[in-house]
């Protein structure tokens, strides 16, 4: 049964954020015996509450407090006010992904030594490298039921799959198959298997999908050490004058002003609101915000190369039935230098419902060749291209100067200027998925460049030296010992790879480390 | 380049679920579309004109022309512009301006009003005009657009009109529904 802690609990771990990070932290915690009140911005909804319904779930959970974007990106034109469709309750983006659970490659934690110096990006080599988390990747996968690993069966090929992976083959592509999927494809952990519905990303109404919202948060609340509070926003990390985190202020659900103590405070808001609450907790100690003495808490904020293909064919496709997006293409994520850029990244099935195809397929544009598309919308496949974008100093989140929200604090500001490493691997992966879906007859394609990031990191990175980064190899801030980051933030490079897993991952290794650290009351 | 605004797209929400709602109820009594839609040009005191609407309505095919949908589902797309007029006059004042704009250039280019000018060429001239003519109502395009194209598209009865299956999950998901019969490659 749930924990109540008294706010002058100073015994306790303070988790804010309930996502892939930290639910996954409570619960690891909680196993062990440690105590932990989770902090969770959003509201609590249960599997009962999803529908088959794009626009409603949209409404539903999306964070649609207010943000800006500025840079040369495209999503800045397209959507000023909402850079990222990222998740607002509990469970976080949990409860919205898509569930590819895919391993970071071994040279994607050591781009600074293995890309070189480029112009322009900051990069940096992870301080742990793929040995290091390849135990925790094993028991990431276990926890989250990942298909394709530990002998769990992969899912099966949808009408989607089937035209990719036909064109895969006609390119001379050799890595293609069902994804790595954190859903379930025989019943398995008190879940039931995936029924094809189609509604992925709207949260799985039959809990296929692992989702923290109903694995991880109960099993941490039944051990009766993990208290969550929803519709809890947390607007400042209290300090005292050593420099060590003491506790939270936060907003409650009626909007009253509360404070939570802490022995230990772990942040995982995502990569916008962690620096964002950083920033907006500056003090005597921190003038340039919490845990910033690096100065670079909010910078290398980084949000994947993206763009989708989709191409219309003479027959039908209905790419909407089945698991959204179980269906990939590896072979371009290796690292290839001859193609034009460094890095990779991986060619996935997007499919949408009819209402977001007809809403986002050509931005703005209207008339007779739109509704064309439209018209032929059941014979349409489509494919994301997601790969690994570099680190820039000045690809930043950072503090509005004049926009504040309604507790009064900055809004977040993203600022993202495109490195031409990452238009070049844009323009190749565009130009490999028009010419698959054109290798078996699609009579047109249509390019959608970005949509508003869902893939956010890199704002608190891991650094080996504290003057390169905020964090170190376990997520620990450099500056104060009692402060952990223990979400994508603290990503040194993107990968070609969905986060999540790697997020996962780490928040069951950062886990062993808290213990093993209280154990010896070094923390 | 202008494009479509995700945030205003979230921002009507409220309306949004109150229209969802008027889709489904009549979508259920699918016998009294007209009647309903026709109500919807008689809303009270301050509302727009039944022209002024039925402008909207050609105006909103030609924004998005499927021609295997009847005008009952581009009235429906038009109702939360019609029932926000009649609550905002600020709303009202956009769409009354936008839709005298389109009938000056449409006399001007066919001689009669938006709404009554046949060829579809021609009022496609027009609506490219206000896309282009830097003095011309953008926030009305901008307004019209950026509604119309959620709730056109948002109308469960309109889906099968494009194939689209939709919810899934009371029917099993697509798991013996063919989620993996396509055999043409």
């Amino acid at each position: 049964m749930p924990a109540k802690f008294d706010r002058n609990d100073s015994s306790v771990v303070v988790i804010i954020g309930s996502g892939a990070g930290g639910g996954t932290l409570a619960n690891e915690l909680t196993q062990k015996g440690i105590s932990s009140v989770v902090l969770e911005a959003g509201k609590r909804i249960e599997i009962t509450d999803f529908q088959n319904d794009e626009d409603a779930m949209f409404a539903l959970f999306t964070w649609l407090d207010p943000r800006t974007a500025s840079g040369s990106w495209y999503v800045a034109q397209t959507s000023p006010d909402l850079p990222a469709w990222i998740s607002k309750l509990v469970g976080g983006t949990t409860v919205h992904w898509g569930a590819c659970a895919l391993r970071f490659q071994e040279h994607e934690f050591k781009t600074g030594t293995r890309y070189g110096a480029i112009s322009g990006a900051n990069l940096l080599d992870w301080p742990l490298g793929l040995k290091d988390m390849e135990p925790y990747y094993d028991r990431a996968e276990l926890k989250m039921g990942v298909t394709g690993t530990h002998g769990i069966p992969r899912l099966p090929v949808s009408n989607h799959g089937k035209v990719l992976f036909a064109g895969a083959k006609k390119m001379g592509y050799t890595q293609f198959l069902t994804t790595n999927m954190a859903i379930n494809s025989v019943p398995r952990d008190g879940r039931a298997s995936c029924q094809q519905t189609g509604f992925c990303i709207q949260g799985c109404t039959f809990g296929a999908k692992w989702s923290t919202l109903y694995t991880e948060i109960p099993r941490a609340e039944a051990t009766g050490k993990t208290e969550i509070r929803s519709e809890s926003q947390v607007l400042h990390i209290e300090q005292d004058q050593s420099g060590k985190v003491t506790g939270v202020v936060y907003a409650d659900p009626k909007g009253a002003i509360e404070r939570q103590k802490a022995r230990i405070v772990c942040v995982a808001g995502n990569a916008i609101e962690t620096p964002r609450l950083l920033l907006n907790s500056s003090s005597n100690v921190f003038p340039q915000g919490l845990a910033n003495s690096s100065g670079q808490v909010g910078r290398n904020y980084m949000k994947h190369m993206t763009s989708t293909v989709f191409a219309v064919f003479d027959k039908p496709v209905h790419m909407y039935r089945g698991t959204a997006q179980s269906g990939i293409v590896m072979d371009e994520a290796r690292l290839d230098t001859q193609r034009g850029f460094v890095g990779g990244y991986q060619m996935e099935l997007l499919p949408q419902g009819l209402p977001s195809f007809a809403q986002n397929i050509v931005p703005n544009a209207w008339g007779r060749d739109r509704a064309w598309i439209v018209d032929n919308y059941v014979n349409v496949a489509g494919v994301w291209l997601i790969g690994e974008d570099l680190a820039r100093e000045t690809n930043r989140v950072t503090l509005h100067p004049d926009r504040k929200d309604k507790y009064g604090l900055p809004i977040p500001d993203i600022h993202v200027d495109d490195h031409p490493n990452d238009l070049a691997m844009q323009k190749h992966a565009i130009g490999q998925a028009d010419a698959l879906y054109k290798s078996i007859g699609a009579k047109r394609t249509v390019h959608r460049l970005p949509f508003p990031s869902t893939h956010n990191m890199g704002t608190c990175r891991m650094s080996e030296n504290p003057r390169d980064g905020v964090v170190n190899r376990w997520g620990q801030s450099h500056d104060v010992k009692n402060l952990f980051v223990s979400d994508g933030s603290q990503f040194t490079s993107s990968g070609g790879e969905n986060p999540t897993l790697t997020i996962v991952a780490l928040a069951i290794r950062q886990a062993e480390y808290i213990a093993e650290q209280m154990s010896h009351a070094a923390i | 380049m202008k494009v479509f605004n995700w945030t205003r797209r979230f921002s009507r929400r409220g309306f949004l679920a109150r229209g969802a709602a008027t889709v489904a109820a009549v979508a259920a009594t699918s016998g009294k579309v007209l009647a309903d839609a026709q109500d919807a040009r008689t809303v009270g005191p301050g509302g727009l004109k039944p022209e002024q609407a039925r402008t909207l309505v050609v105006f909103t095919r030609d924004l998005f022309p499927h021609d295997q949908l009847d005008d009952s589902f581009y009235q429906r797309a038009v109702k939360p512009l019609e029932d926000e007029a009649a609550q905002d006059g600020s709303t009202k004042q956009i769409l009354a301006l936008g839709v005298a704009w389109l009938d000056t250039k449409a006399v001007s280019v066919a001689g009669r009003p938006y709404a009554q000018v046949g060829e579809e060429s021609k009022r496609v001239a027009v609506v490219t005009r206000l896309k282009q003519d830097p003095s011309a109502p953008r926030a009305f395009f901008d307004k019209v657009y950026s509604t119309t194209i959620v709730s056109l598209y948002n109308q469960p009865e309109l889906w099968p009109k494009f194939g689209y299956e939709g919810p899934s999950s009371a029917k099993g998901g697509y798991l013996s529904r063919g989620f993996n019969d396509l055999n043409w490659l």
